[in-house]
């Protein structure tokens, strides 16, 4: 029995069906065939980069410790705000720097998204500790583990009356910095996917060099890199359903789902980012 | 070398800008109860406490600020295209960006409040008339903050991004570090003070807000003078701090190597982490445990 009054948390792992399979492979399928119709080898790549991508950010987002309203009051740990929104800070300021890096290479750009997705949440979780610990005199406590995996701290008895805990113990705050990273690394990789195709298809659409095209090709893959963000956070939010203390919180192991679901929404909104200017032409 | 040095100053000046920004995000957010904290203010009247705090809770920061400053960056850009000067095409575009804010206010506070109807919490039309305009203003200062920040970054450090884009992001990123440092003061410091200190607030009192302040009633301009004093400013250093080190590392490190830049932040990230854990332990040693040592009930 949790101290909110609901049934004891047994994290709520279900399993993807059978039937929710199988259409995410059929649709997954299709929209590689798709790619390949229409772009060609570059195309499947691309998608793949996607698809790719868009698991990494759903995956991410689980990592990241969201305490919601009862953060807010020290009722619960985590960071007292939403998933899909804090997700989302972390992995556009991680694009942000994927982006500013990208004319460096590949690697380069996608280590700097990380990065930089990893530093967003390192300064917010730490500033969150310091609020809680020099702003309310609170010390973190999990609800969730009665000992810190990482640095064996107990719990229980830093556990004030009435809550489930409070603060970022500090197996959330590395969760938090991983989920950032990962969020990054997803946002910037499905960006520069997105970049390599209007950078090739522009300049033959409009008969202009690849310097002419360069805004409108960044603003389109950057556009559809932050809708793709907010889109694979958001079905990774309704998985975790409200807050999550990180990987060590039993909700963490329901990521398979979130997964697979992020896999098929990528693939089947990137072919509309993939072939919007094939579709454009035909208009 | 001149490069890196106006680098620098453009850096501190963005950071400068970012801390401005998230101080009077939080204290916007705050006085509007728009944070987390808002789930208090709603749950109140329908626990028997009748209150006169406004609540324009009906989306969650990020997104909210992130349309704002979009919005006022897109409208600053398009000026800018009309040969507008840059600062007054940013007060433009921010100014506009604050009306839409203002509409959002009243038609969230009014909506909100009504749907407590039926739990007897009346809407107060001075409410409405006092405090949506001091929102308005504080967000005008997030706002305007942002976009220049923003334009700083493009105009002056060469990001790629178009303005609009880069007020999206950094407009969503302003929300997530405004409501993560800022929420948890005003949620339990401010809205719960009877509660005790250093504690977290019990469930069993939830929807027990402070609703009197020291002559009459408590309203949300009280909310935001308490919040200014930590909160605000707390998550102007986390949207300050964020911004700069983002920008840092890459304007001084990547003249160095290409791979300068990622070193330097898996560095600073290590530093953070190091921080965090000395103030986790201070807590622990200085606060003490609530309880004796027992074993974990789950």
């Amino acid at each position: 029995m949790s101290a909110l009054g609901g049934p004891a948390q047994t994290g709520g792992v279900q399993p993807p069906t059978t039937m929710g399979l199988a259409l995410s492979i059929v649709l997954i399928i299709v929209a590689l065939a798709l790619a390949f119709f229409l772009v060609q080898t570059a195309g499947l790549i691309a998608l793949v980069g996607i698809i790719v991508g868009g698991v990494l950010i759903a995956f991410g987002v689980h990592f990241v410790p969201v305490g919601g309203a009862p953060a807010a009051m020290g009722q619960a740990p985590g960071i007292a705000t939403g998933v899909a929104m804090l997700a989302a800070g972390a992995g556009l300021a991680g694009l942000f720097g994927g982006a500013w890096a990208a004319p460096f290479g590949f690697a380069v750009a996608l280590a700097g998204g990380a990065v930089g997705g990893g530093l967003l949440m390192a300064i917010t979780c730490t500033m969150v500790n310091v609020i809680y610990v020099f702003g309310m005199g609170i010390p973190a406590a999990s609800g969730k583990v009665a000992k810190d995996p990482i640095t064996g701290d107990t719990f229980p008895e830093y556990k004030s009356q009435g809550t489930e805990g409070h603060g970022l113990p500090f197996i959330s705050w590395v969760g938090g910095v991983i989920g950032g990273a990962l969020g990054g690394l997803g946002g910037t990789l499905i960006y520069l996917e997105l970049l390599d195709i209007y950078q090739t298809q522009l300049p033959v659409i409009l008969n202009a060099t690849v310097e002419q095209i360069a805004s409108v090709a960044i603003s389109l893959a950057g556009i559809f890199a932050v809708g793709m963000f907010l889109m694979n956070a958001v079905l990774a939010a309704y998985n975790i359903t409200g807050t999550i203390e990180g990987p060590h919180d039993p909700k963490f192991k329901r990521f398979p789902r979130a997964v697979i679901a992020a896999a098929t929404a990528s693939a089947v909104a990137g072919i509309f980012a993939i072939a919007l200017l094939e579709l454009v032409g035909v208009f | 070398m001149e490069e890196i040095v106006f680098g620098i100053g453009i850096t501190a000046l963005a950071g400068a800008l970012a801390t401005v920004a998230g101080a009077a995000e939080d204290t916007e957010s705050d006085i509007g109860s728009q944070g987390d904290p808002n789930s208090q203010v709603q749950l109140a009247p329908q626990m028997g406490y009748i209150h006169r705090i406004f609540n324009k809770a009906v989306a969650g920061e990020p997104p909210a600020y992130g349309l704002w400053v979009a919005l006022g960056a897109g409208l600053a850009w398009a000026f800018m295209a009309m040969q507008i000067n840059p600062i007054l095409a940013i007060v433009l575009g921010s100014a506009l960006a604050v009306f839409v804010q203002g509409v959002y206010a009243t038609t969230a506070y009014l909506g909100r409040t009504a749907s407590l109807a039926k739990f007897g919490q009346p809407v107060y039309i001075d409410i409405l008339k006092s405090m949506t305009t001091v929102t308005m203003a504080h967000a005008f200062v997030a706002i305007f903050t942002t976009v220049a920040m923003c334009h700083l970054m493009i105009g002056a450090l060469g990001h790629p991004f178009p303005l609009p884009l880069l007020g999206l992001v950094w407009g969503i990123a302003l929300g997530a570090a405004g409501s993560a440092t800022g929420n948890p003061f005003y949620g339990k410091e401010r809205q719960y003070q009877e509660q005790k200190f250093g504690a977290g607030v019990p469930i069993s009192a939830s929807g027990n807000i402070v609703r009197y302040a020291e002559a009459g009633q408590r309203n949300s301009l009280d909310n935001g003078f308490f919040s200014a004093k930590l909160g605000g400013p707390a998550s102007g250093i986390c949207f300050g701090l964020i911004v700069f080190f983002e920008l840092w590392r890459t304007v001084v490190f990547e003249e160095l190597s290409i791979w300068g830049p990622i070193i330097v932040g898996i560095v600073v990230i290590l530093v953070f982490a190091i921080i965090d854990r000395y103030i986790e332990v201070w807590a622990r040693k200085n606060f003490g445990p609530y309880t004796a040592p027992e074993e974990a009930s789950t």
